[in-house]
Order: C-alpha cells, then structure tokens, then sequence
C-alpha cells in the first residue's frame, strides 16, 4: 500500500473506530458519543447521550414538570466498568396550555461518566452499550428509545474527539452544586420564598424544581430584591404535603451559564423549607424584579402586533412617505384611466407595496436574529443609536425634502400615450412601490407604538419562526389600510381629485421631510460631538450643491454632473468623519438635567434609593423616541406633575438609552421589554409598577396617590 | 391597546386557573355534561355513592398502556360491579388533532372491552380546569358525600410502559381498599404522571 492510500484508509477508519453511528429515533436521532477518540486506563471516560431532535420536538428534563417523562439510559458496559448519574445540563421551559413542561429541543447532550477497572490495559477495543428511552413530544408524545453502540480502542494517551467543545459548553451548563451566600427558604400555605445575597446584581431568576409533584410547574415565579437580597417566590402544589420540608431545585439566573459573559449562572440548591412568613405577592403588578413565565400567547401577540403595524401609519415619521405614496397612488390610477389599463393593477400595486413593508419587517427580524444569535443584546430602535445611521437618514430626508421641492427629478420617461410605455410605468412604479414600503419601515423603526413593546418582548426571546411571524404581523398591519385601498378602489373617490394641488402639496410634503431632517439631527447632537455635527450640517450643504447640480445637469448642461459627482463624494466623506468613532465619543447627555430634579439613572441608584425607603420613579427614555419626548413635555414637566413628584418626596431618576447601554437594556428585559418608553414607580416597599406608555397626568397622580 | 396588554397579563391569571385544583378534603367541584350517549350527567345525581373520575385521552400512549395492558378495563369492571361510579372523561380541545367526537370516544371505549359507567367529553377543558386535571390518566375519588378522597396518578410507576402495570402499586385500589376499611386515604394526593391534557 502506498503512503498515499494508507493515509487516506487511516482517515476513513479512525472516525469509524472512535465514533458510532447516530441511530434515527421517532423524530429524534440519538447517538452515544465520548469526549475522547479513546479511553485511557485509570481515567473516567465522558460520555454522552447525544439527541438531535427533530424541529418542534422535545424531550424532559429529570423533572419533566406537569407531565411528560424524563429520559433515561440503561448501560450494558463490560465487566468491571460502572456508570454515573445523568449530568442535566440547564432545562427550557415548555408551556403547554396552561401547563409547565422542562425539557430539551434542538440539540442536546446528556452527559455521564464511565468508570473503568482498575486493571484495564492498553491495547484492543472496547464495547459499550445502552439503552436510551425517552418520551418525545411535541403537541402529541411518543414513546421512543434507541439501543446505542459505542467502540473505543484502549490507548494510553487520547485525544479531544469532534464533540469535545460541545462536551465543554454542555459542561458548563451543569447547574454546579455551589451553596448559595446566606440562602434560605421559607413558607406560608402554598408560598414560598427563596432569598440570598447574590454576589453580583441580578436581572432575571429562574426556578426548576427537582423534586416531582411539590413546586407548582405552570406557577409565574416572582423576583424581587429586597434589602439587597434577591427573593423569588414560588407556588407549592396542593396539597401541600406534610414532608415537604426540604427544597431542592435549580436556580438560573439572568440566562443561565450560556450567557457566563453577562454574570449568567446555574445552581443547584438544597434547602431546610421554614415555616414563617411569606408575603403575598401578586402576579398582576410586577414585584420588583421580573414577571417570569410570560404567558402572551401567539395570537395575542400576532394580534398586538397587527394592531400596533396599523398604529404606525399615524405615526408622525409614517405619515409624510405614506401621504407620498398615497399622491404616487393617485397620480397612477390617472395615468391608467389615460392610458386605458384596467384598475386591476392597483391591486398589485398594493400587493407590492404590501410586500415591500412585509418583507423588510421579515429582514429586520431576520438581522435582529442573527445579531441576537451572535450574542448582541439588541432592542427595538437600536438603529437610531448609532450615528451613522441617523446621519444617514438624515441625508436621506434631506435630499427627499429636495427632491419634493423639486430641485432634481427622479425620472423614469413622460410617454404616457402608447401602451408600451404604459407597460413601463407599470413595472417601474411596482418596483416603487415595493421600495415605498421598505422606506416605510426604515422611517417606522423609531417609532416603537405604545404596548408594542410586549409584543416584540414577546418576539425576541421566541422562537425564530415566531419572531418572524410577529414582525410579518407587524408589517401586515402597517399594510394594511393601503392594501384596502387598492383592492376597494371606489374608497380612493374619498380621496381628493388630482389637479395642480398636487404640485403644491407634493412641495409643502418637502417641509415635514426638512422637520425630520430637525429631529435626526437633533438626536445625532446627542450622540456626536459639536465638530462632527457641524460637519453633517456641512455635509448637507455639499449633498445640496450635489443634487442641484444633478438638476442641472438633467437639464441639459451635462457638465454640472461633474459637480454633483464632486460634492457627493465630498459630502460622503464628511459623513464618514463626522460618524467615526472620534467624534462618536458623545459629551454628557442632555436629557438628565440636574436642575429639574432628575438624576440619572443606574442600578446602584435605584438600589440605594429604595434601599433607603424612598420612592423611585424611572422615566427610560431615549431622544429618538416621539412617544417619550411627547410624555416628557406633556406630563412629566407638567407644573402638577412636578408638584406632586416634588410632595411625594419622589426620586425621579431617568435612564437615558439614547446610546447603547447594556445595564439599561437588562432593566428593560427585566419587564420584558426592549424599547423605550418605560414608566416604572416603586413604592416605598420596592413594589413596582409599570405606567402605561402613553401617560397621562391622571395615571402619574394616581400613582403617586397610592405612594 | 390597553386591552391587548391586559389580555396578556390575564394569561397569567388564567394559568392560575389550572392551580385551582380540587384538594383531597374538600368538596369536589360540581359539574353538569352530557356523555357520549347525548345524556345530561351531574354530579350531584351520585351522592350517596363514591364516583372515579378518570382523565382519558385515547391517542396518549400512558392512557394505551393502562388500557393496552388491560389494567384500566380491570378497575373499572371491579369498581363499578361494587357500585362505584366511573366517569371516563376527556378534555382535548376540539381543535386539537387528537380529539374525538362522542361517537368516536364511545368506539374507542367499546373496542377496549371498557366498562365505565359513562364517558365525557369535555372540549371546553372547564371540567378539567376545575379539577386541576393535568395528564392522561389523572385520577380522582369523590366520596358519597361529594368529598374529594384521592386526586393524582394512577399508580407509582412512571412511564409507559404497559409491562409495569404488573408491579407497580395501585394508587386508586389502595385509596378505595382504606376507604372500604373505614380508614383515611394514607396517599390523598400524589403528582399525576402521563401526557398532558390537550386544552384549548
């Protein structure tokens, strides 16, 4: 055999000799794999039962909750070899109905270790065997299991096998057996409280019971930190049992050790359950900490979103690109009628433009997907928070607002008389629309509607079909009345004839686009520094100049496209320096005034402040959201308003996410939120409540009454 | 708006529901359905006798091992020819692809050789939701005084499979075999074991 040949027979045996093959299971493949190429004399050996499950599929957790079985192996090991228990990694919680399941989907490795004689040599191969059996669900349940090989050769030395690093990261899913600081556990009827001091501050707190029967599964699991301890309060099963005098259960705090970066952890916990007293905590007003267990079904939250896609047509950012395409609309049926062609092409027109909306809303989904996949927290209106994204609006508005006024024509032939240009037309303002609606989108971001957030709360941490389907949702609803106005044409004689009006409101649309330009740049002098901003300003001059000279050269004089060729590239650098990463280092914000009697947030603030008894009122806001500026001016500024803060001896603290802010970002998932605006007040017990995001004086006084 | 949000929060609420179980002690919640034979039952109409209310879903492979094994057909022959109710009651949602219509739920029954006294349906999930039913099976004694006596498993081995029936411990038998001898139900309440119920 030739060098060549034996090498390659090498590599097609050494996998076979190390790895077995993954059996199918009903909707699972199963699979027992070892974290060594080899087992090695007097060393334990980690092994693992490997089940991929098939999408939508779940196996249990060793408490599988209000029903369903834990998955189980049976070890058929050569003599003198013995097995350990099951190492759980960290379980999922799986509602079903208004039951709790613990389990596993996706992929998962069951870990174990297998210990050897002592007398085992090197050399030969070795045998082993088991047999899993596990319950699969998914809404129905199968009883399924697999007999499972796996063969080792002996050696003295091993190395990692292809599924080393998912034995490391499962691993470190094992919730670890640390005692908890000062933990303890009392109980009153069926509440519990479990309180420790964590060494670091929690955000979110997770409870899986290991004991079967006595934690109620589908109980929401309440949070709170009081006096710097954290407390969750748990629901016993009834009947509570006379035994029931220990606790044991996993803890998961703020995600569990898959996100160790952000102080996430797992560990399990025993516990002497005294009797004592237990506070009764109601699930409806959030205690502090995080309503767990959030229980928005699917269509509530399909249904919230449609809702709040419909919301976003009224939106002050909305209205101007949809009023727009409401002209474009207008314009098109006229060219029909002229041209002959039938109204049925209103309807893929609308269809476009529905798609436009829809498909973009899918896209940022899918981008908020893949960066949530790579570990970046991100929330709704996250684009407003980086500068080259606002001073890229910025331009963009800037040189609509120019284009309405008509400065330079985006132009696509004026024969309107023969059938093919007709044709034309129609393609090219079917592509128009559909941009129409991308730009819809974009422009809509920022404006997250009031009780949007739950619903894209409820997204982000779903699913990715789900989440997809709810920002489909969102883009439907946002559709929506333009997609009625094109299949119900006879509504458009609502609409004002077309005439030379058209012109005139096509040119005073240039003012609100001018307005926006306003805003952005308003908010962008949030984030950059006085030179990067006089260099946007500088840069809108220069994309002035460009887009006349466009003009000009449409015109006729070619030689000005020079010009405008010049000024872009020069604008476009401007814009660059203005947003690199010098000038981003953004001065203090402006929104926490210290004069007004607002202080800026920060989680030890808040703990001190309520630590001391005091009540807090939390105003999360950011520059770029309308809803929160219109509050701010409207209500919280308010002469009553401010009286009232001022009697009730409030501390008003303010949490500013104009900028990117993790901490900030952890307190609003903490409400299972991930926009802003955000009204939290606690009492002087630390009981909060969330206001709702359109305020009223009336909701704030009432608040503040209850004080 | 406002009400969508609120809806949210109810959901919380009405996951609460579930947790209202009947407790072994108190009285057991009154119901009134038809069977699968069109036949108003309540449970008032069976004070002065014990009742069994056993949680059934026909495509559950734990209900197919206590009936595949036989072991549901010999409870209820044995209980009812002492005069024990039995209601077989099933709570999948309508919409759930494994609900039954009554005719279909009374084939079933019948091609089991099973011998309840009747059968429920119950796609609401009201009954279900008042009794705190989770799995199938779950199961309940109601005393001839209306009092709830046992609510839990079936027996002490959890799984599926139809050969534990042989050893495992009946939880149902031993409560009626105290309750005959004049004791308390040592076991009153035990966590159920099964699939869960299919509610709407």
């Amino acid at each position: 055999m030739n060098p060549r040949n034996f090498l390659l027979a090498l590599a097609l045996a050494l996998p076979a000799a190390t790895m077995a093959q993954p059996v199918r299971a009903d909707n699972a493949e199963a699979e027992l794999v070892a974290a060594t190429d080899a087992v090695v004399p007097g060393r334990p050996l980690a092994v693992a039962l490997r089940i991929k499950h098939d999408p939508e599929w779940h196996t249990y957790w060793q408490v599988p909750g209000d029903s369903g079985l834990p998955t189980r192996i049976n070890w058929k090991l050569p003599p003198g070899w013995s097995a350990g228990p099951i190492d759980w990694p960290v379980p999922k919680r799986l509602p079903v109905g208004p039951l709790m399941n613990f389990g596993y989907d996706g992929e998962v490795l069951l870990l174990s270790q297998l210990t050897p004689p002592v007398d085992l040599k090197p050399g030969g191969q070795i045998e082993f065997a088991a047999r899993a059996d596990f319950l699969i669900c998914r809404d129905v349940c199968i009883p399924s299991g697999a007999d499972l090989k796996l063969n080792l050769t002996v050696r003295d030395v091993a190395n990692p096998s292809r599924r080393a690093a998912q034995f490391i990261a499962t691993r470190a899913m094992v919730p670890q057996r640390a005692t908890l600081p000062d933990a303890d556990a009392t109980i009153e009827d069926e509440r519990i409280r479990v309180s420790f001091r964590p060494a670091n501050e929690l955000t979110r707190l997770e409870f899986f019971p290991l004991q079967e029967g006595r934690i109620e599964p589908a109980a929401p699991q309440l949070v709170r930190v009081e006096d710097g301890r954290t407390a969750v309060y748990l629901t016993a099963a009834k009947p509570v049992a006379a035994e029931f005098s220990r606790l044991k259960g996993v803890l998961v705090a703020d995600g569990g050790p898959a996100r160790a970066d952000q102080g996430g952890w797992a560990s399990e916990i025993a516990l002497a359950l005294a009797p004592g007293k237990v506070a009764r905590i109601d699930a409806a007003t959030t205690a502090g900490g995080t309503v767990r267990s959030t229980s928005i079904t699917l269509w509530v939250a399909l249904t919230g979103a449609l809702v709040g896609g419909l919301i976003l047509n009224l939106m002050p950012c909305v209205f101007p690109v949809l009023s727009l395409k409401l002209l474009s609309l207008m314009q098109h049926q006229r060219a029909e009628d002229a041209s002959g062609v039938r109204h049925a092409s209103m309807r893929t027109h609308g269809i476009s433009f529905a798609f436009g909306v829809v498909l973009s809303f899918i896209m940022l989904a899918a981008v908020m997907l893949a960066l949530r996949a790579g570990g970046t927290q991100l929330g709704w209106g996250f684009q407003l928070q980086t500068p080259w994204v606002i001073a890229g609006l910025t331009v963009l508005f800037f040189v609509i607002g120019l284009n309405l006024l008509g400065t330079f024509e985006i132009s696509i032939g004026s024969g309107l008389t023969n059938a093919g240009a007709a044709q034309r037309l129609r393609s090219d303002r079917l592509s128009g629309s559909f941009g129409t609606g991308v730009l819809a989108v974009v422009v809509a971001a920022p404006c997250t509607a009031p009780f949007m957030g739950a619903a894209l709360g409820y997204a982000i941490t779903q699913s990715a079909a789900v989440a997809l389907l709810v920002f489909a949702a969102l883009g439907l609803g946002m559709a929506l009345p333009y997609l009625l106005l094109t299949f119900f044409p006879s509504l458009l004689k609502w609409l004002p004839r077309p005439g030379e009006w058209m012109l005139r409101f096509k040119q005073v649309m240039a003012f609100p686009m001018f307005a926006t330009c306003v805003w952005l740049l308003w908010v962008l002098a949030q984030q950059v520094n006085v030179n990067a901003l006089a260099l946007i300003l500088a840069a809108l001059v220069l994309i002035a100049l460009a887009v006349w000279a466009l003009g000009l050269a449409q015109r006729g004089t070619r030689v000005w496209r020079w010009v405008a060729i010049g000024a872009a590239g020069l604008a476009l650098y401007a814009v660059i320096a203005a947003t690199g990463t010098d000038a981003m280092r953004a001065g203090t914000s402006t929104i926490v005034d210290a004069k007004s009697g607002w202080q800026p947030w920060s989680p030890a603030e808040q703990q001190k402040q309520l630590a001391a008894g005091k009540p807090v009122f939390v105003d999360f806001t950011a520059a770029w959201c309308v809803t929160c500026q219109a509050n701010k001016q409207l209500v919280l500024n308010s002469r009553v308003v401010a009286d009232a803060f001022a009697r009730k001896a409030v501390v008003m603290l303010r949490a500013d996410w104009t900028n990117r802010d993790d901490a900030i970002t952890r307190e609003l998932a903490r409400f299972e939120r991930n926009g802003v605006p955000l009204y939290v007040v606690y009492d002087q017990r630390g009981q909060a409540q969330v206001l709702p995001e359109l305020l009223t004086e009336r909701t704030v006084l009432d608040a503040l009454r209850r004080l | 708006m406002l009400r969508v949000f609120l809806c949210g929060v109810g959901m919380l609420c009405f996951a609460l529901v579930a947790h209202g179980a009947a407790l072994p002690g108190q009285p057991a919640p009154e119901f009134a359905l038809a069977d699968v034979g069109g036949k108003r039952v309540s449970l008032a109409d069976f004070r002065g006798k014990f009742v069994v209310l056993e949680w059934n879903n026909p495509s559950c492979p734990f209900v197919q091992k206590h009936y595949g094994s036989g072991n549901m057909q010999a409870l209820q022959k044995r209980f009812t020819s002492e005069g024990v109710v039995w209601l077989t009651i099933n709570s999948t949602a309508a919409a759930h692809a494994e609900y039954l219509k009554p005719e279909q739920q009374a084939t079933w029954l019948k091609q089991q050789g099973a011998a309840p006294t009747t059968a429920l349906l119950d796609p609401d999930g009201a009954l279900g939701r008042a009794y705190g039913a989770k799995t199938t099976p779950h199961m309940f004694i109601v005393d001839p005084a209306g009092k709830l006596q046992y609510a839990g498993a079936i027996d002490d081995k959890r799984s599926a499979n139809p050969a534990d029936v042989k050893t495992a411990r009946n939880y149902v038998a031993q409560a009626f075999e105290e309750l005959r001898s004049g004791k308390s139900v040592s076991l009153a309440a035990t966590a159920p074991y099964g699939c869960s119920v299919k509610y709407p």
